[in-house]
């Protein structure tokens, strides 16, 4: 159970020093109830009060921030297991993968490709986040090479996978300083692992397949003085990764098991089932995923994917109101009015740009309710209408005087006739239909 | 050290069977016992693959170009189509739309008992059956339907709560299962099936379907709603504790797909439902509907790895 701030505040030095950052021990203690500072800021504690306070205030799982400048981001930090209970924060890290066997064009494609790719949707870029090197070729002077290439090529945060820390350091002259990520540390060489990782402020990628072993070797690791960890649970199939990533945030969440209190390592990079892993990783609890250069369509979805699972499912997304043109409209172009829930405003865009006829979408503010719902609620009336025709200068966009609304603001028809001196016609209740209406209806 | 035990779950979800086979009464050459969950999703002992239902229709005027051009002459004959899908695409279901009562005033309600039991005449394969989009037909239509599948524990689609008497009529006449559809809502989903209850329907003939918006258009809401819908029914909520079925119709119809290169117009259709697909089974949902073929072999490989049993094999 998380201790309210008071309790924590009793258990703090009281001295007032100011040495954490804070003014006061309460505020410092505010901060830690909320999860929002770290019991080690405070010198005067001794082990005991930490470890009672650290078990507590800490966020179940750790934060980790990887890379650094402007395409680094930050995983971790997440406190449930459905994301209808209070939304998923930090989406996970796509890392694509090259291998130091290819040559230094294809290699410098893939993170070209990182940082200038961007598809956008609901009005935001959506990106790869960073490359991951392989060490295939077992040379660490190919492997440093490799890093060089990427590093010169561009700013992005890195994972680098080699089997030996000779490796590792040899490629870590190159990146060292910028946060990646190496892998992996095991049971047999987390030692020189963690020297490494602490020698360069890098952070270690643990692996295991049996999550025992994985939270002991967690745990020797931060006695090591390495504490930004990621798990790797090495899954043999789809079946294992669920399972155990489940396992993990749970029993991290509910600090069953605090030593699995760390952000999920998961290689999709498996031919046939690339997809699949990296849309299960997406949506089961995965932080950081490496895999292949994907295809256009492969690169969309899972994007628009990762998209839909960290929005937060009580909020609907919502459009800028105004007026949105499908084609060019000419001044005698139909207007459609509907309100600002995106998924509306997308719907009849599509069958609008499907139905090739030129018109103005025109988007009011239901604060992102669907047009059931704002009328239901009465957010949806004829004073919004009258306001936003007014606001957006919708005379000036338009020669005629005619309103198309939704066929389930049929109710509204008449209110908004009296109150705003437009006609008004009532569309079709399922934007598929729009088209035809349009077709058959719409006659100046 | 052992891990401790994770969830405290005290409910199952319900069984449904679809189709009958011989020895019980039906002509199908398999049939499938769905539900049984008794924790999330894959995290049982042994988990079930979710089973891939193919999505045909007997008037492909109102299919997508894209499917109608990519399967070819066989869309204009549902018995070949659906044989195809079997025999070819690799469905565990046919799921039939009766595109053809779509027609303005349809009343040729024979032909719909015809097409029915040419469609079963042709696939060994479990039937699921969409009557038709019209209000003041779905008597007939469904009744016909009914009929026609007497024996075979057809699904019937889809109930929802403002029409559900006549379909909830075929299946208690003729003991098929009905598919109940509510917008995105777990309370909306309970009620329907408290009125299905109502009726006489038994529990354990109903497949929920939460409403699947597709991938960027609506799949945040329906992913969370499947979970919910999951979750109730695992603490004990029996209105909800019925497996549920995933059609995520829109994929084809997406500005990507829509706009997509005309050569990597199918790969977009098949990313969409793949990725649509995955989601929704790792959510709950154990039939998952595609409508383009390209999708099944694909969703099938990542079941049985998604499935795969607990044994340690050494890799993929």
């Amino acid at each position: 159970m998380a201790l309210k701030a008071l309790d924590i505040y009793k258990i703090l030095p009281k001295k007032n020093c100011k040495e954490c950052g804070d003014p006061t021990c309460l505020t410092f203690a505010m901060k830690l109830a909320a999860g929002k500072a770290d019991v080690d800021l405070c010198p005067y504690l001794d082990d005991n009060a930490k470890s009672v306070l650290g078990a507590t205030t800490r966020p179940p799982i750790r934060r980790l921030k990887i890379g650094i400048g402007e395409r680094s981001f930050t995983v971790g930090e997440e406190f449930v297991l459905y994301r209808h209970d209070k939304t998923f924060n930090n989406p996970p890290g796509i890392m694509l993968r090259v291998s130091d066997t290819q040559s230094r064009d294809e290699i410098a494609s893939v993170a070209a490709r990182v940082r200038d790719e961007t598809f956008t949707r609901v009005g935001t870029g959506l990106m790869f986040n960073g490359i991951t090197i392989i060490n295939s070729s077992k040379s660490p002077q190919v492997f440093a090479k490799a890093v060089e290439t990427v590093e010169n090529t561009a700013d992005l945060p890195l994972v680098l996978v080699a089997e030996t820390t000779d490796a590792l350091a040899a490629a870590l002259v190159h990146c060292g300083t910028y946060r990646p990520i190496i892998h992996a540390a095991t049971r047999s060489n987390y030692r020189e692992m963690c020297a490494l990782a602490k020698q360069h402020g890098c952070l270690l990628v643990v692996r295991a397949p049996d999550l025992d072993d994985l939270a002991i070797l967690a745990k020797d690791c931060a006695a090591e003085g390495v504490q930004d960890l990621l798990l790797d649970p090495a899954p043999q199939s789809l079946n294992d990764f669920i399972v155990r990533s489940t396992a993990i945030r749970q029993l991290a969440i509910t600090r069953t098991v605090p030593d699995l209190g760390y952000p999920v390592y998961l290689d999709a990079a498996r031919n046939a089932l690339r997809d699949a892993y990296l849309a299960l990783g997406i949506v089961k609890y995965a932080s950081v995923i490496i895999c292949d250069p994907l295809s256009p369509e492969a690169t969309k979805a899972s994007l628009t994917l990762r998209q839909n699972i960290y929005t937060d499912p009580q909020k609907p997304i919502q459009m800028n109101p105004g007026i949105y043109r499908i084609g060019s409209p000419a001044k005698d172009a139909p207007v459609l009015l509907t309100v600002n829930f995106s998924l509306t405003f997308f719907t009849l865009e599509g069958y609008l740009e499907s139905s090739r006829i030129p018109c103005f979408m025109f988007i009011i503010d239901t604060e992102g309710l669907s047009v059931l719902t704002a009328v239901a609620s009465g957010k949806f009336s004829e004073t919004l209408v009258r306001d936003a025709i007014k606001k957006f200068g919708l005379e000036n966009e338009v020669s005629h005087r005619t309103l198309i609304i939704p066929g389930y603001a049929a109710p509204l028809s008449g209110r908004i006739e009296e109150t705003t001196g437009w006609k008004v016609m009532v569309g079709p209740r399922d934007a598929a239909d729009i088209g035809e209406f349009l077709h058959e209806e719409w006659k100046q | 050290m052992g891990l401790p035990a994770m969830f405290d779950w005290n409910s199952v979800i319900r069984e449904v069977v679809i189709g009958a086979t011989k020895s019980d009464g039906g002509t199908r050459a398999v049939s499938y016992r769905i539900g049984g969950g008794t924790t999330l999703p894959f995290l049982e002992k042994t988990p079930k693959p979710p089973l891939i239902a193919f999505e045909l229709c007997d008037s492909p005027q109102y299919w997508s170009p894209i499917i109608t051009n990519y399967c070819g002459d066989v869309v204009n004959s549902p018995a070949e189509w659906a044989k195809t899908a079997g025999s070819a695409y690799g469905a565990d279901i046919i799921r039939l739309y009766l595109t053809s009562t779509r027609q303005r005033n349809y009343s040729d309600f024979e032909a719909v008992k015809r097409t029915v039991e040419l469609v079963l005449d042709a696939t060994g394969l479990p039937l699921i059956i969409e009557g038709s989009n019209e209000p003041k037909i779905d008597s007939e239509v469904f009744l016909k339907c009914g009929e026609a599948g007497q024996g075979e524990r057809l699904l019937l689609g889809t109930a929802e709560a403002s029409r559900y008497r006549s379909i909830a009529a075929a299946a208690l006449a003729y003991n098929h299962s009905l598919i109940a559809q509510s917008p995105i809502d777990i309370n909306l989903a309970k009620q329907l099936n408290i009125l299905l209850k109502e009726i006489g329907v038994p529990q354990d003939h109903i497949v929920i379907d939460p409403y699947t918006g597709t991938l960027g258009y609506g799949f945040e809401y329906s992913y969370s709603a499947m979970e919910r819908i999951r979750f109730s029914a695992l603490k004990g909520d029996t209105d909800l504790a019925m497996p549920m079925i995933c059609s995520a119709v829109d994929s084809l119809s997406v500005k990507e797909v829509r706009d997509a290169e005309p050569g990597t117009r199918d790969t977009m259709a098949v990313a969409w439902e793949f990725y649509t697909g995955i989601a929704a089974a790792a959510a709950g949902a154990e039939i998952i509907c595609v409508r383009h073929p390209d999708s099944i072999g694909k969703l099938k490989e990542a079941f049985r790895s998604l499935a795969h049993s607990k044994v340690p094999t050494g890799g993929d």
